[in-house]
């Protein structure tokens, strides 16, 4: 009993050392954070889910407002390096008595934990939203109608570029800024489409002949595919759905029957798991290789993604040599899929310092910060500068000229999972293309219904 | 002689070799947190790093850049918390039902037990919106007082057992000296029951250190994030892992564990047993 | 004896605090989860639940994601209680006829109790990746497999992983359950029937395991229990991929509580669970007595 009193004072101790120590080897700027995370962590008890303006635990008198952010930049990516270390200090020396809590989440998770939230009212203030998500939180009645509650919208608006802005409307109002835009092309592996003699991929046949070709095996007998996607969500089938012709839903987003289900729409998916059958794609299985390593250790030939992957690789694999190009070409064209982020504050949140953070991260400085960890800006003054022209941005700017958004209705998020299930029960030879995306027509009818 | 001597080697060699395949895994977890994180999807991969591949680079992230000793203290705090608590909540209980009867004490014993049958997580709604009433949310606070609850039947099963094995005559003498209930209650059972007390505890503290449902549910921000929290953070789906960091943070917390087993194990085994045994 | 009017305030303010933590976190939400099963309740209409019926038992009953995430409980049950319940005895048998090192081998076996199941559900994860070190031992190394064993990305593949994990997490607590349990079988038995001339199996079934009947169901009940809790590492293996193939029924129920916000539904599910594992559990009780 008496050792192990001895060990646990003993262990009491040395999690304290450590707290210090840790707390002493980082910069002066730094350790301030630190005390005073300390602080928070230690004297949470009352602090609880008073979101809107906690009260800051610090020993000051002033009133300091905290706002709290939430985003899915990855808790280790650059953009998160620029977000704390560089935005967030700076929003904070400018607007003094407002300090950003800034919270890190998954994707996934971000949109589960907001719909969680909304139930139990500890909202964050301010949110980066998946502009896919804008109509399902606008239908909650969740978002502030930023044209009707800021005086100056129309200004800030203005200096956005419109076809980016035009995700957060629905219904006539504006429910967010723009914060980024983006769009996928596709990446391939210089020295495998050399070696193997072709050219690089200009249509959808050749790109699934080349797909075909550059899978095998390699120097060690292991086995490489020609193409990788890392999930089978809307995102990730889109651009083949229509590039080959294919749609989800009809124009107005009112009725899937006869788009999902096809010809076009089939074929596309018929082809996706003809080629996983044959060992020529994979990567949405639990156990792949993520596709950022399979990519840059030469196992995936090609890709389909967005501008951070250039950053991306250039941290991890900075050696690799790798190019982009367009979207091949099929008898609908050559269609990305539109993606792209939007800010925005919800219905609980302090509006004037969240008006505020929106703002300064929408404005030229924070929007070519984040354009060097490749984030295209949807601010006009910073699409214009230096840091943007010297960017790679340009094949992606190209693909946003021609892409289209996924479809803008209040349930994409449940369709969005539907159709993950019923893609993935094709590529698992359970379901042919067509019985699988006839049933999906039926489900995604009633949900748009609703 | 002999063959009893051949018999135990045999025995030996059985065990030995069971060993090693039960704490391979282990071994390869440290050997990973120990390789530099590009060398994670080398060709062929190996168990071990070459000697002059390992490096603390993953721990020195861990413990500097990626601030995790917050979690760390997180982990600790809600843990050391909720097992006093529970310790001292689940001995009053325990002390209560052994020795004297009021009404609804057995439905109350029999309730405590069944509650033990129940799968905890069943309860997340409800304890979620429970949460958003206190004003929990997002808080350690909202941790303390559902593990000292989640663990309060098991602890008071166990702790009443041992109360039973204390000698009534303690009590009694107690009593003619003038003690009342609250005097027995100190100066006795507690005492006396205190190495139950302390194998419940160390099972408590590994309940709260390890618990990952609730604590992801309830948590959003990183600095109140606890340990298993912040682990399970490093993962984006299809992104690429940093296997090396997400293990040198697992050996990490594996550590204040591992010690206070080492020490205390006979403790371990007091705690289990003496519940089965007896059934 | 008898207690004075102070004994009885004492022992009201000492069962008070136990009451209040008990009651407000426990007992309350098992009965605010019992009200919810039978409302419509979800994000749509926060303010709007009204009173459904039987209509959430029903929906889980014949929703077919329920079925297969219930018969994969099932099935992970009936292979990792025996599992470990026999792998863990057969450990405490062998270290009950050693000499030395008892506690060293009682210490190291007991490890991977201690691992939190985040952490040994990585590590897990990690070992079974398709490109892993297992798929590569099996292939290159002693070729038994003639190509990398998609381990993760199957449903039972997955459960496999899943069910690997249970059991090695779960020896070392049945070794230690039963070896305490062997130390209390008297000697003169085991003389008794060697006289009688016993085969040290015939020990082993006539001897040992009646005589720690008592452990046997205890471990049985607890580690059934056990079973129908598995929950972080099928969230953190396969996440119930590919298409809820591998959930088992706490992970069904946690993605339609907190994905979907389909509340009414999980808690109906909930109560379901509950009451098959309180049958379970009499079940199993019976059964013992019986063959007393």
């Amino acid at each position: 009993m008496k050792k192990c009193k001895k060990v646990l004072a003993v262990l009491l101790t040395a999690a304290t050392c450590l707290a210090a120590l840790a707390g002493c080897s980082n910069s002066p700027v730094q350790t301030k954070n630190d005390s005073e995370s300390q602080v928070t962590t230690n004297e949470t008890k009352d602090d609880g889910a008073d979101n809107t303006a906690a009260e800051d635990t610090s020993a000051s008198a002033e009133k300091e407002i905290t706002l709290n952010f939430w985003h899915h930049y990855s808790a280790q990516s650059a953009e998160n390096d620029t977000l704390m270390n560089v935005l967030i200090p700076k929003f904070e020396e400018e607007n003094p008595g407002i300090k950003v809590n800034a919270v890190s989440h998954e994707w996934a998770d971000l949109h589960e934990k907001l719909l969680i939230s909304a139930q139990s009212d500890t909202l964050p203030d301010v949110a980066r939203l998946d502009s896919a998500w804008i109509p399902e939180f606008e239908k909650m009645g969740i978002l502030t109608a930023l044209d009707t509650e800021m005086s100056d919208y129309g200004d800030v608006a203005a200096g956005l570029l419109d076809s980016a802005m035009s995700t957060a409307s629905v219904g006539g109002h504006s429910y967010g800024l723009a914060l980024n835009t983006n769009s996928k092309i596709l990446f391939y592996n210089v020295k495998a489409l050399e070696d193997a003699g072709i050219a690089v991929p200009k249509t959808m046949d050749e790109f699934i002949a080349a797909v075909k070709t550059l899978s095998g095996a390699n120097d060690n007998g292991q086995q490489v595919w020609g193409y990788n996607e890392p999930a089978l969500a809307g995102w990730n089938l889109c651009p083949f759905i229509w590039s080959m012709g294919g749609a989800i839903t009809n124009e107005e987003g009112t009725k899937a029957s006869g788009y999902i289900n096809s010809p076009e729409t089939v074929q596309a998916i018929q082809t996706f798991a003809d080629l996983y059958a044959q060992g020529c794609i994979t990567g949405w299985n639990s156990g792949d290789i993520p596709m950022t390593d399979g990519f840059g250790t030469g196992r995936y030939m090609m890709l389909l993604e967005g501008p951070w992957k250039i950053a991306e690789m250039q941290g991890a694999y900075p050696d690799f040599e790798y190019a982009v190009t367009e979207i091949p070409a099929g008898k609908g064209g050559s269609i990305s899929v539109l993606g792209g982020e939007d800010i925005s504050m919800f219905n609980s949140a302090n509006k004037d310092a969240a008006w505020k953070f929106m703002k300064f991260m929408t404005d030229p400085f924070a929007q070519e910060e984040m354009a060097k960890c490749g984030q295209i800006p949807v601010n006009k003054e910073a699409l214009n500068s230096d840091t943007v022209k010297n960017a790679s941005f340009a094949p992606f700017i190209d693909a946003i000229e021609t892409a289209k958004s996924r479809p803008t209705v209040a349930c994409w998020s449940e369709m969005d999972s539907e159709l993950s299930v019923a893609v993935s029960a094709v590529m698992n030879g359970e379901k042919t293309a067509q019985e699988a995306m006839d049933e999906l027509a039926g489900t995604f009818d009633e949900m748009l219904a609703k | 002689m002999k063959r009893k001597t051949i018999t135990q080697i045999i025995l030996h060699l059985f065990l030995v070799s069971a060993l090693i395949i039960v704490v391979l895994p282990m071994v390869y977890m440290i050997s990973t947190s120990l390789k530099p994180n590009g060398a994670l999807y080398e060709y062929p991969p190996r168990f071990l790093p070459g000697l002059k591949e390992i490096t603390l680079e993953n721990y020195s992230y861990v413990l500097g850049q990626g601030k995790f000793y917050v979690n760390f203290l997180n982990s600790f705090f809600v843990a050391v918390c909720s097992v006093f608590l529970a310790a001292l909540i689940a001995s009053a209980l325990g002390y209560v039902i052994a020795r004297f009867s009021f009404p609804g004490r057995n439905f109350l014993f029999s309730f405590i037990v069944l509650t033990m049958i129940i799968p905890g997580l069943t309860l997340i709604i409800p304890q979620y919106q429970l949460a958003v009433k206190l004003n929990v949310i997002n808080s350690l606070a909202g941790l303390i007082p559902f593990y000292t609850a989640w663990t309060i039947p098991y602890s008071t099963f166990m702790i009443k057992g041992f109360v039973e094995n204390i000698p009534r005559e303690l009590d009694e003498a107690t009593y003619m000296d003038g003690g009342s209930v609250l005097t027995v209650f100190v100066k006795i059972i507690i005492p006396l029951a205190k190495p139950g007390i302390a194998s419940v505890s160390i099972f408590n503290f590994l309940t709260a250190w390890e618990e990952f449902p609730w604590a992801n549910t309830v948590i959003n921000d990183n600095l109140k994030r606890t340990i298993p929290i912040a682990i399970s953070g490093f993962f984006g789906q299809h992104q690429f892992t940093q296997w090396g960091y997400v293990f040198a943070l697992s050996v990490f917390s594996l550590l204040p564990i591992l010690i206070v087993f080492i020490f205390c194990q006979k403790f371990f085994v007091a705690g289990l047993t003496s519940g089965s045994v007896k059934g | 004896m008898k207690i004075s009017k102070k004994g009885k305030f004492q022992i009201g303010l000492l069962l008070l605090p136990g009451l209040i933590i008990f009651g407000i976190f426990t007992v309350y939400p098992i009965i605010k989860l019992f009200i919810m099963s039978f409302f419509e309740w979800d994000f749509g209409n926060i303010f709007g639940q009204h009173f459904i019926g039987f209509q959430n038992y029903k929906e889980v009953l014949n929703d077919k994601y329920f079925q297969v995430s219930f018969a994969n409980t099932i099935v992970y049950t009936l292979v990792t209680v025996p599992g470990q319940m026999i792998l863990g005895f057969l450990t405490a048998f062998l270290i009950n006829q050693i000499t030395r090192f008892k506690v060293g081998y009682r210490v190291l076996y007991y490890l991977p109790v201690i691992t939190s199941w985040v952490i040994a559900s990585l590590v897990f994860k990690y070992v079974f990746n398709t490109e892993g070190l297992l798929n590569y031992f099996l292939v290159n190394v002693i070729h038994i497999a003639p190509q990398n064993i998609r381990w993760l990305d199957t449903r039972w593949g997955g459960l496999t992983v899943a069910m690997f994990l249970g059991i090695w997490k779960g020896i070392g607590w049945n070794m230690v359950v039963f070896l305490a349990a062997l130390q209390t079988v008297p000697a003169d038995l085991y003389e008794a029937a060697s006289i009688d001339g016993a085969t040290a199996l015939g020990r082993l079934f006539h001897v040992t395991l009646p005589s720690i009947k008592g452990t046997i169901l205890f471990a049985l009940v607890m580690l059934t229990i056990g079973g129908f809790n598995v929950f972080t590492s099928v969230k953190m293996i396969t996440g119930g991929e590919p298409g809820h193939k591998t959930d088992v029924v706490l992970t069904w129920m946690y993605h339609k509580a907190f994905s979907t916000g389909a509340f009414g539904y999980s808690a109906a599910l909930s109560f379901i669970i509950t009451v098959v594992l309180a049958v379970l559990a009499l079940i199993q009780f019976r059964m013992m007595q019986q063959k007393n």
